[in-house]
């Protein structure tokens, strides 16, 4: 199923449209079986990468290898995609039209209606199967896009905001398809905004941000490698120690807890040492790692403020 | 080739499955018949008769006028013409009906104008007109013998011009005949020295055969016409497709899973054959209703005046067709990807519909003299070709060679068009938010 363990690789890849850089030198790797958060702002070059994986466009530069593959039209069918913007024919029957994009994937006849039935009982759609679009609501046709994506049963899935538009149950119900598919030894790649799911969902991560990656790596790396200079402290005085810029940047005060930035190169155990010296009461010292969102929030908001 | 077919399977049925596709087939016969036949209805239809006075001194036009205006006389005069229309019977029986029709829409009013000056007239009948005790009337001056004698004719019903030209005729006779009669000429031997000359106008072709051009005409005309019209309908079919699937964002799913340009000439084929299925349909009843005509013996003599359709023709008529209908699809593609939404695309398709209408005045001037360089020109060249050449072909067949010069001049065109919509198609699709300038979309032919 997954050739050397390895689904998708990107190499150097760069896209260019005029004098307009969209995607800049772009590498990083994608492992079978895992599931792989492409984050990054809006304009940061993800739908242009995602583009050129699916095989809508070609890279100007660099290389693009799918299941050990160069990438050509005949791999198309064994990726799902979902993009962002995304639609249905607004006055056809939704069977008519999952049986259309089933045979875009070379799908069709018993065994395409076969699975179609199958994919609208699991998304408990099966009684709209002769309805038109403009039936349905916006959250149901979310997901007749998604059983759109996984009829031709991919081996890697591709899904720009997949969460958009749906309310928390069925953002819960979707989380458990793809955990089957996880199961399953597929890979999964997703981008979203919101850093929250992705940090629940994610193995692996890639940021970009302005064409170029920020970070990448699993999620374990990724967050050590930001290390543990945060810390929740519970404490009364002190407030000398706080106040030195040398150990603390930055000083946050919340109801019953202050969340403290340490200094570059300034060491927790150093600041623990300071601040029993000075006679502080400590109820809860605590070296925190910092969420995806801190993450995000440092690597982009730092840049610009459209995040 | 299988994902290809499944385009073409998907465009084909999304048209024919459609009950507009339905309603289309069945109503443009239909609407066709109608241009035909409602005319003369409505022209049929009897009105009020008209209460007429004459006011006559001489007394010498009057009773002449009155005569011409009777039933017998109109139909006796139809009569003479149909005589030399050579109509058949239902033809004639349906005229004397409307001549009756039209005699019986007079009724004369006795009014005494003696010892009443010209004003005094005037002023008595207009408030009788106004008091709608009439409506009109005629004033016949002393002087008719001269030149310019004036007549004047007074109405309430004033656009009532089917009857003002009754009037005008049987005015017109009476007056001359009494002209005739004061210099002393026989009415009949001027009418026997003045009879029209029996003028059979036909056309002959290549071969040496003989075509009635009056009916060539109607034919040439309804071909165009169905030509015209399937393209710019199919033409607004495939804009809307094309816009549909970018509008709905559907394009980036379809362009993932299929090559753009699968994708787009599976769309015009698919397309193109629903508009094949519907060209079928009316040639095959339009054969049908003549085979059936052919048999109803009173009726054959006036349809074996139409010019003779083989079916090589036919074959001819749908070649031009698919020509013209690949040619202006593929320019509605291109516009359907550069815009964003149905009304923004009709703004563009405009000049493209008004090529067409050149295309379709042109066939006009082919009909006119088919051997003339123009229609030579005008049927070999892109965008007019496929309205010209069906019709010159119908007028009279040119020779083979410029048939197929005209197919692969049209052909060649047709593959440049396609290069065209196929590069714009693949980068606009996929470009959401705003209509692409031309400049831009410049960019996009170079860059794809």
């Amino acid at each position: 199923m997954s050739e050397n363990g390895v689904t998708l690789r990107v190499e150097g890849v760069t896209k260019r449209f005029g004098d307009f850089t969209a995607v800049e030198d772009l590498s990083f790797e994608v492992r079978a079986g895992r599931v792989f958060g492409f984050l990054g702002p809006n304009g940061a070059g993800k739908t242009t990468t995602i583009r050129m994986i699916v095989g809508i466009t070609i890279p100007d530069e660099g290389k693009i290898e799918l299941f050990g593959e160069r990438m050509s039209a005949i791999l198309q069918d064994r990726i799902g995609y979902l993009p962002e913007e995304r639609g249905l024919y607004k006055k056809m029957k939704i069977v008519d039209q999952l049986r259309y994009f089933a045979a875009l994937k070379d799908v069709s006849g018993a065994e395409a209606d076969k699975r179609i039935d199958f994919w609208l009982e699991r998304m408990n759609l099966a009684e709209w199967k002769n309805k038109k679009t403009t039936d349905l609501s916006k959250g149901m046709q979310q997901k007749i896009q998604f059983i759109s994506t996984v009829l031709h049963n991919p081996d890697l899935l591709i899904l720009d905001e997949p969460f958009s538009g749906l309310d928390p149950v069925n953002v819960e119900f979707m989380i458990d398809v793809l955990a089957e598919f996880k199961k399953q030894d597929k890979t999964v790649i997703f981008s979203t905004h919101l850093m929250e799911t992705a940090e629940r969902l994610c193995h692996d991560i890639i940021l970009i941000n302005k064409s170029k990656k920020v970070v990448g790596g699993s999620l374990r790396e990724v967050k050590e490698s930001y290390g543990k200079n945060r810390i929740a402290l519970r404490a009364t005085g002190g407030e000398a120690v706080l106040a030195d810029t040398s150990l603390v940047a930055k000083f946050d005060a919340h109801a019953d807890e202050k969340e403290i930035g340490l200094a570059a190169g300034a060491d927790a155990q150093v600041l623990l040492h300071r601040l029993i010296e000075s006679g502080a009461t400590i109820t809860k010292f605590e070296q925190v790692e910092p969420s995806l969102n801190d993450i995000f929030i440092e690597q982009v908001g730092g840049h610009d403020g459209n995040a | 080739m299988r994902k290809f077919l499944a385009v073409v399977k998907h465009e084909y049925k999304k048209v024919v499955y459609k009950w507009t596709f339905l309603l289309g087939t069945l109503l443009f016969p239909v609407i066709g018949a109608c241009f035909a036949i409602v005319p003369a209805v409505i022209f049929s239809i009897k009105g009020e008769p008209t209460r007429i006075v004459i006011v006559d001194k001489t007394n010498k036009i009057a009773p002449r006028l009155k005569e011409n205006l009777s039933a017998e006389k109109i139909v006796a005069k139809g009569e003479d013409a149909a005589k030399n229309a050579n109509l058949t019977d239902s033809q004639n029986d349906r005229m004397r009906q409307s001549a009756k029709q039209a005699a019986e829409g007079f009724v004369f009013v006795n009014f005494d104008a003696a010892g009443k000056t010209p004003d005094r007239i005037r002023s008595e009948l207009n408030e009788k007109a106004v008091a709608k005790e009439i409506d009109a009337y005629l004033l016949v001056p002393d002087n008719i013998e001269a030149v310019d004698a004036k007549f004047e004719f007074l109405s309430r019903k004033a656009g009532d011009f089917v009857a003002g030209d009754l009037i005008k005729d049987a005015l017109n006779e009476a007056v001359r005949s009494q002209r005739l009669s004061d210099a002393h000429i026989s009415e009949v031997a001027v009418k026997q020295l003045s009879a029209k000359v029996d003028l059979d106008s036909k056309a002959i072709d290549e071969q040496g055969r003989e075509k009635d051009s009056d009916m060539l005409l109607a034919a040439s005309f309804a071909i165009g016409l169905m030509i015209y019209i399937a393209l710019a309908i199919y033409g607004q079919v495939i804009m809307g497709a094309v816009v549909e699937e970018k509008e709905t964002r559907i394009a980036e799913i379809l362009f993932s899973s299929a090559r753009p340009f699968e994708l787009m000439m599976g769309k015009l084929i698919g397309v193109g054959l629903a508009g094949l299925t519907q060209m079928g349909i009316w040639v095959a009843s339009i054969v049908a209703l003549l085979a059936f005509l052919a048999v109803q013996s009173d009726l054959s003599p006036m349809f074996a005046g139409l010019p003779h359709i083989t079916p090589l023709m036919v074959f001819y008529f749908l070649l031009f067709f698919l020509l013209g209908y690949f040619i202006y699809a593929s320019i509605f593609a291109l516009i359907g990807s550069m815009v964003t939404t149905v009304q923004e695309g009709g703004q563009f398709a405009l000049p493209v519909t008004m090529l067409l209408l050149v295309g379709f005045y042109f066939s006009f001037a082919v009909i006119r003299d088919p051997n003339s360089n123009l229609s030579f020109w005008v049927s070999i060249s892109p965008f007019f070709a496929p309205l010209a050449m069906p019709v010159r072909i119908m007028a009279e067949t040119p020779p083979v060679w410029q048939i197929a010069l005209s197919v692969g001049i049209n052909a060649l065109a047709i593959a440049g068009l396609v290069w065209l919509a196929s590069r714009v198609y693949r980068v606009g699709m996929l470009m959401y938010g705003k209509r692409a300038t031309i400049p831009e979309v410049w960019k996009w032919i170079r860059q794809a």
